[in-house]
């Protein structure tokens, strides 16, 4: 569905996409049927088309730390106190700001970084939690509100790019909480062709390569009558079961188009060790890729690693340096790249941890009182936002739930935070409802 | 009936409980039954007054302090801290005579030889070395060894970090330490050089549920008195690391084979699940205690027969334990340890804890 303009529907309307979306079937040349695998190299070889891309496209990269990591160990540390745990904190590039001693690449690029370490919800188990801060408003069956990336990947992908408009890095797919809500409705109301594409545990696409016996035109024109008929049936039936499968085999064609982008191995060694060497550093280094070569949206988690009920510190001495190296090296990448202004880039967990230390040398689940990164696209580099008292028990400031995050973030990708969806014969919802304020500070 | 005759027999009854305000880690007795001294998260080294309850910083670390050790008909304390650092204290003189930074990250743990001339130190941090989080290798000395005396540094041995455990043997020749991989070394401290290198998986988890890394390895060690058996513990491996599921475990080898030989562990049925600390052999040389945290099961305090492994006899102390020792005449254990801190800051409770034992 498009306007005159060229704009897919529901769309913020902005001109940037407009521009891209132009630039995006320029690039096509001989049209939609002409992608490929090698073709899609050569998209990306044309100097306007990339350029445009890398300039103009706003993307969102969320690193997702699910489990809950500690604001202790992190952007909150509080040193020399009965709940500062053993780690010091050392200071940053932002005077008077300090980070903990875990994270000393960070601290260097502080001025270049915005924390929020005022955030306080109010669900403290992790199916609840991980719904909220996905969703960004708690549940009302039986409406099924879209997640982040859903949403994200409507408003600022395109409708019929080959590449998946939300993709989901998930090199730890075993079983957990994130597990059962992985298998839930992500897109909800929009359709599941909203919903995320899944890579976990792997870095190349399996099974999208075309059978070496079937030439480009013979699975075109299969493809074709496959969508003749699949439409067909959709159409006659009324069918969502139909319609998701169509957009099922659509993402399917359009990822066999573009499987190279997903392959790890073909980016040069000096950027995997830069980000590695473990899973989330190379996965993050994967959704860079991927935001480069136009993917607006892409998730990376990496199993619940940060939900430290025992071990705490013995597990947060590994796992946050390499956060804070991964932070380090997605930030200086996109701006040596020039795709930092455009590019969103969010590390939070669903909360945070407990000041008091529990008997099995663990942190529990802490809503009460935790902290988040932004930075990128929208946001006022350099700014500490809000603070907790001397202990770390209650935020000490105003403080900022799920929806005035969520307004934050797309009012710092240009997106309406206040919209309504447009969801006929359903109630009114909005991006975010309320009309919860962004978290202005933060704002560029 | 008459095999059943032949284990010791031990029966251990609570007879005091004196709460302290910082989780209790490293544990000192003294001569006196009723003083001893605890390390703790705050970083302080406390004297503990037992029937009175009363406590006395005297001294601490930057950050936790892990150990404590007294050296051998002395007045001197020595503690190790994740600060890095050893301090000696002089009791006497109520303050600290010495410090030395042993290490840029932790002190994992510390012990003093039986003699009282050495003491070693071990330290790494797990750091990410590979895409399934394998721990990188050191970047520095991950054991160091001192003399007690002097506080000049005797020797550096290599190791994987993190290096979580160490003891001395008996004839305090060799010295042993065990890492998060199960990794045991075994080094002869007269030549300066490693004489044993093997590997246990049963106390390292790799997680599959909650994340991709590693959690456990070996919490403590000690030799037997006639220095050919090491004793270790820990926690079962578990494929969801950060649930502490796994069962309480102890292994014993006859590390002067080579390769090193498991001669028993924890017998099946006489455990329950929780990440074990702590190891002490009673001065009889009869049995040892085991002692950490409950996870699962009904008890973590347990008395194993020295000869045979079988357990004798178990309690649940209401606590993590971090640290069991038995006092020089072997009636009286104590045990230091915390309970969870709380989250209402209204209510900061007092957490450590410092149980002592009656032992029959």
């Amino acid at each position: 569905m498009e306007n005159k303009s060229g704009q897919a529907h529901d769309q913020c309307g902005s001109p940037e996409h407009g521009l891209h979306r132009r630039r995006f079937l320029e690039g096509l040349g001989g049209g939609v049927g002409a992608i490929s695998a090698a073709s899609w190299a050569g998209l990306f070889s044309n100097p306007v088309f990339a350029e445009q891309t890398k300039r103009k496209q706003k993307r969102c990269i969320l690193l997702w730390l699910c489990g809950g990591p500690s604001q202790f160990e992190s952007w909150d540390p509080k040193p020399g106190r009965i709940t500062g745990g053993p780690f010091k904190s050392i200071p940053t590039s932002l005077p008077g700001y300090h980070v903990s001693e875990l994270m000393p690449n960070c601290a260097k690029i502080m001025h270049k970084l915005a924390v929020v370490r005022s955030m306080k919800t109010d669900l403290e188990n992790h199916n609840t939690a991980i719904d909220l801060l996905n969703r960004g408003d708690k549940p009302r069956p039986p409406f099924v509100r879209p997640t982040l990336g859903s949403v994200l990947g409507q408003q600022l992908g395109q409708l019929d790019s080959p590449i998946p408009n939300f993709i989901l890095l998930d090199p730890c797919p075993e079983g957990n909480e994130f597990k059962g809500f992985k298998a839930g409705n992500w897109a909800g109301w929009l359709g599941a062709e909203y919903g995320p594409v899944r890579l976990g545990g792997q870095y190349k696409l399996p099974d999208v390569k075309r059978l070496p016996d079937i030439t480009t035109t013979d699975h075109e024109e299969r493809e074709a009558l496959r969508r003749f008929i699949g439409r067909k049936y959709e159409n006659d039936r009324l069918s969502a079961a139909a319609s998701s499968q169509n957009a099922a085999f659509a993402r399917v064609k359009g990822l066999m188009s573009c499987a190279d982008l997903f392959d790890l191995e073909r980016l040069p060694q000096k950027d995997r060790d830069r980000y590695g060497p473990g899973t989330f550093g190379l996965h993050t280094l994967l959704s860079r890729h991927l935001v480069e070569n136009g993917a607006p949206f892409v998730m990376v988690a990496n199993g619940m690693p940060w939900d430290s009920h025992v071990f705490h510190n013995e597990i947060y001495q590994m796992v946050i340096p390499d956060l804070d190296n991964i932070i380090y090296q997605l930030v200086t990448d996109l701006e040596e790249r020039g795709m930092l202004d455009d590019t969103l880039v969010v590390a939070m967990g669903e909360f945070g941890r407990t000041p008091g230390i529990n008997q099995a040398r663990g942190r529990d689940h802490y809503p009460k009182a935790w902290s988040m990164m932004m930075t990128g696209c929208g946001i006022k580099q350099g700014v500490v936002v809000g603070e907790t008292e001397k202990d770390g028990y209650e935020v000490a400031s105003k403080s900022y739930d799920e929806r005035n995050l969520f307004a934050t973030i797309f009012t710092a990708l240009g997106l309406d935070p206040h919209r309504e969806y447009d969801l006929p014969g359903l109630p009114t919802f909005h991006y975010v409802e309320e009309k919860a304020e962004p978290i202005r500070e933060l704002l560029a | 009936m008459a095999e059943e005759n032949k284990h010791p027999k031990v029966l251990a009854k609570q007879a005091k409980e004196v709460r302290l305000p910082t989780a209790a880690y490293g544990l000192a007795l003294s001569d006196d039954d009723n003083l001893c001294h605890v390390t703790g998260m705050d970083g302080g080294v406390h004297a503990v007054e037992i029937q009175s309850g009363k406590t006395k910083r005297i001294g601490g670390h930057d950050s936790y302090a892990a150990s404590l050790e007294r050296l051998p008909g002395s007045q001197t304390l020595i503690s190790a801290g994740y600060d890095g650092r050893i301090l000696w204290h002089d009791l006497a003189k109520r303050e600290v005579v010495r410090d030395v930074k042993a290490h840029d990250f932790w002190s994992w743990q510390m012990k003093v030889s039986a003699d009282g001339t050495r003491l070693a130190s071990v330290t790494g941090r797990y750091a990410c070395g590979g895409y399934k989080y394998e721990p990188a290798p050191e970047v520095e000395p991950s054991v160091r060894v001192y003399d007690t005396a002097t506080g000049e540094h005797l020797a550096k041995f290599p190791h994987i970090p993190p290096v979580q455990s160490l003891a001395f043997s008996p004839d305090n020749r060799f010295l042993a330490a065990g890492n998060l991989m199960g990794e045991i070394r075994v080094w002869d401290l007269a030549k300066r050089e490693q004489v044993a290198k093997w590997i246990t998986g049963s106390f390292t988890g790799w997680g599959i549920i909650k994340g991709h890394y590693y959690t456990g390895g070996i919490f403590d060690m000690r030799f037997s008195d006639d220095s050919n058996e090491l004793l270790v513990c820990g926690m079962g491996s578990t494929r969801d690391p950060a649930a502490g599921n796994g069962k309480q475990l102890w292994q014993r080898f006859d590390w002067r084979s080579s390769p090193a030989k498991k001669l028993d562990e924890t017998h099946s049925g006489e455990h329950g699940a929780g990440l074990m600390e702590t190891l002490d052999q009673h001065p009889s040389g009869e049995y040892f205690v085991m002692a950490g945290r409950l996870f699962k099961g009904n008890w973590n305090v347990a008395f194993f027969d020295t000869a045979t492994g079988k357990l004798l006899h178990s309690l649940d102390c209401g606590m993590r334990c971090s640290k069991a020792r038995f006092n020089a005449a072997g009636d009286k254990l104590f045990i230091a340890g915390t309970v969870s801190q709380g989250n209402d800051k209204k209510k900061i409770k007092q957490f450590g804890r410092l149980k002592v034992f009656n032992l029959s």
